[in-house]
């Protein structure tokens, strides 16, 4: 058997064109559904296991997806906004205990996420470099955020405009890094983080500017009397709350419905949980969803797209098959010349199907090899290559 | 000597003791949990007294506000909010009291607004001047009166809110923390009843005040009582002492009450 590998061993080195497409044919045909698989499967335990985590959420009437996809993932989906009283009335219950998050704008690309301390207890993130965010206008970032933009604590980021074009829309807010998280293998890890309080700050709810009351700079007031003071266009909002200057940053309006894009809910219990759905089942404005539901809702589909591609990979899969024997056929008409020599030199007609069977093992054993090793490759970046494709 | 003549091998009674010691061991490790101390910081005196006469030796209360600093108008640095956002309670007192609580971050779960319970029965503070810029309109920075333990019937709702977050924070230890509560409000409401019959011996009669921080005290006590703003370490320069003067003329005081003593020169 050895000899005869051997000759198949010639042979196919002799041949590499030949042997290159075969390998490549049979290596991609039992590479992409096992990658596929790979992928789904870590996308699958992704999605999951943050959904799991995550018992309830709370946001507006609307798509269930874009809530979950927005709040767990921070991705682009935009959900209806809710108003901070409606984490009012989840505290007030005493069924369950708020935390919020506002995502609507974006520094350098990642996006910016409003939330409050208990998000860093609840995900059970830690700091990696520098400190815990204090003051308003201070950030946390994750750690990609970190390594991609190169930048840590006491170095600044400043928040996107949000359209380029709407020159009177919101105000950039430089931000000061406070912190660096510790590496989480999420989505957590392409965040900034801020203050809920921050994030209205750049949508301009709350600013800060020199006290009208008290300025000696007559140029900004267009009228002033015992009561009111109106200021001009002169009057500069600051760009950057600092210690000298945050003293003058305040809010104005109702702070009740200032904006917040979802509430993660977690209830002292499932009885807790089961009343609070109940409560929001018929609701006007608002819906609690169990993100779990929606992931696995999301997951039937991929599978269901899944069954599909398994479909095309098999028809795909036959046709190399069937292209793999007439190759063979053809080469053994090509061959021909060569058989007879063999032949004639005393070989029997079952060593020659031993040869060609050799060859076969050849190239399905490289094919294989070839195969484990983009396996491996893509099994230890199944996680940022689900990431990447699937969740960004 | 006994475990050798016996048919126990000492082998066997280690092995025991160790199994033994290692199912009592998360009981030790959980009771300890339980006895370990509640952190507790407050922003202000009244607060942490509070929650020192609740908790007692149970909790560990802190107040760093430096001494001679106002805790109504003092900034933490950075390190002093880290260590609010690692306690296990932060007690507000609500009210818009220490502003610099609006510009920090700290964990919601674990921040009590004392005074939540009668944000109904805030009062408002008047006399601010509205102002205008951009889109947002007319607005003013107008807030409420933030002195509310002056009224010892509202220091007693402060107290009950104490009483409820720490039962939260450790519900073994909340028959105690009731017990210690039950006698801070039973103090409390004596002092409220003393109060109200020495303030009767006032009523209606004008009284002045060197800062305009006692209208709780005078909407619970039924006080006549108008305000200055004098400090007690500063001599009034003669624009105040005039202004002093024609206040007197249209509310005729003849008590004025301040936080603490007066200089001399200020008293004659």
């Amino acid at each position: 058997m050895m000899d005869s590998l051997y000759i198949a061993w010639r042979y196919v080195t002799w041949n590499r064109g030949k042997s290159l497409i075969l390998i490549a044919s049979v290596t991609l045909i039992a590479f992409l559904p096992l990658a596929l698989q790979l992928l789904l499967d870590e996308s699958e335990q992704q999605l999951r296991s943050r959904a799991t985590d995550t018992p309830l959420l709370l946001g507006a009437k609307g798509s269930a997806l874009d809530l979950v996809m927005n709040s767990l993932y921070f991705d682009d989906s935009m959900p209806p906004r809710i108003g901070l009283d409606a984490s009012e009335q989840v505290d007030a219950s005493e069924l369950a205990y708020a935390i919020p998050l506002y995502m609507r704008f974006r520094a350098r690309g990642f996006p910016i996420v409003g939330t409050s301390l208990d998000y860093f207890d609840f995900r059970s993130l830690r700091i990696g470099e520098g400190r815990m965010m204090t003051l308003l206008g201070e950030s946390v970032i994750g750690a990609d955020v970190a390594s991609k933009l190169g930048i840590g604590p006491g170095d600044s980021l400043v928040s996107s405009p949000d359209n380029l074009f709407d020159i009177a829309g919101v105000y950039p807010l430089k931000m000061k890094v406070a912190g660096v998280m510790e590496r989480s293998h999420g989505p957590d890890d392409a965040a900034v983080f801020v203050d809920t309080r921050t994030a209205w700050i750049i949508e301009g709810l709350g600013h800060g500017h020199q006290d009208l009351a008290r300025t000696g700079d007559s140029s900004v007031i267009l009228q002033k009397d015992d009561d009111s003071v109106t200021a001009n266009a002169k009057l500069m909002q600051y760009a950057e709350i600092t210690a000298d200057n945050i003293d003058s940053f305040h809010f104005h309006g109702d702070s009740s419905i200032y904006p917040l894009t979802a509430l993660i809910v977690q209830a002292n219990d499932d009885k807790a949980a089961a009343l609070l759905r109940g409560r929001y089942q018929d609701h006007d404005s608002y819906q609690v969803v169990r993100p779990v539901d929606v992931v696995d809702g999301l997951l039937e589909n991929i599978f269901r797209i899944k069954t599909v591609i398994d479909g095309v990979i098999v028809i795909v899969g036959l046709a190399t098959l069937l292209t793999m024997v007439l190759v063979f056929i053809l080469s053994l008409r090509i061959r021909q010349d060569e058989m007879d020599t063999i032949f004639r030199m005393g070989c029997s007609r079952m060593t020659m199907a031993r040869l060609l069977l050799a060859e076969i093992v050849i190239i399905v054993a490289a094919s294989a090899l070839l195969c484990a090793i983009l396996l491996t490759l893509v099994s230890a970046n199944s996680a940022s290559l689900v990431r990447y494709l699937l969740l960004s | 000597m006994y475990l050798k003549s016996t048919r126990y091998p000492v082998r066997f009674i280690s092995f025991v003791t160790i199994i033994i010691g290692m199912l009592s061991s998360p009981c030790a490790m959980a009771a300890g949990s339980v006895s370990e101390k509640l952190v507790v910081y407050s922003v202000n005196y009244p607060l942490a007294y509070f929650a020192r006469r609740i908790g007692g030796e149970h909790v560990d209360v802190h107040l760093p506000v430096p001494a001679g600093e106002d805790p109504a108008f003092w900034m933490p640095d950075s390190d002093t909010i880290t260590a609010y956002q690692q306690a296990d309670l932060v007690l507000l007192n609500g009210a818009g009291y220490a502003k610099w609580v609006d510009r920090v971050s700290l964990p919601g779960r674990r921040r009590v607004n004392t005074s939540a319970s009668f944000r109904d029965a805030y009062i408002p503070v008047e006399q601010s001047v509205t102002h205008q810029h951009g889109p947002g309109g007319d607005h003013s920075h107008a807030g409420t009166a933030f002195t509310t333990w002056l009224d010892f019937s509202l220091a007693a709702q402060h107290a009950q809110s104490i009483n409820a977050a720490m039962s939260r924070a450790r519900p073994a230890m909340a028959d105690v923390f009731e017990a210690n509560y039950q006698k801070l409000a039973r103090d409390l409401e004596k002092l409220d009843r003393e109060m109200q019959r020495v303030a009767g011996q006032y009523a209606d009669r004008p009284m002045l005040a060197s800062h305009p921080v006692y209208q709780y005290l005078a909407r619970r006590y039924k006080l006549n009582i108008e305000s200055v703003t004098w400090e007690p370490d500063v001599m009034p320069d003669p624009d105040e002492w005039r202004m002093l003067s024609r206040k007197l003329q249209a509310f005729p005081a003849d008590v004025m009450l301040w936080e603490r003593q007066p200089l001399p020169e200020t008293r004659e």
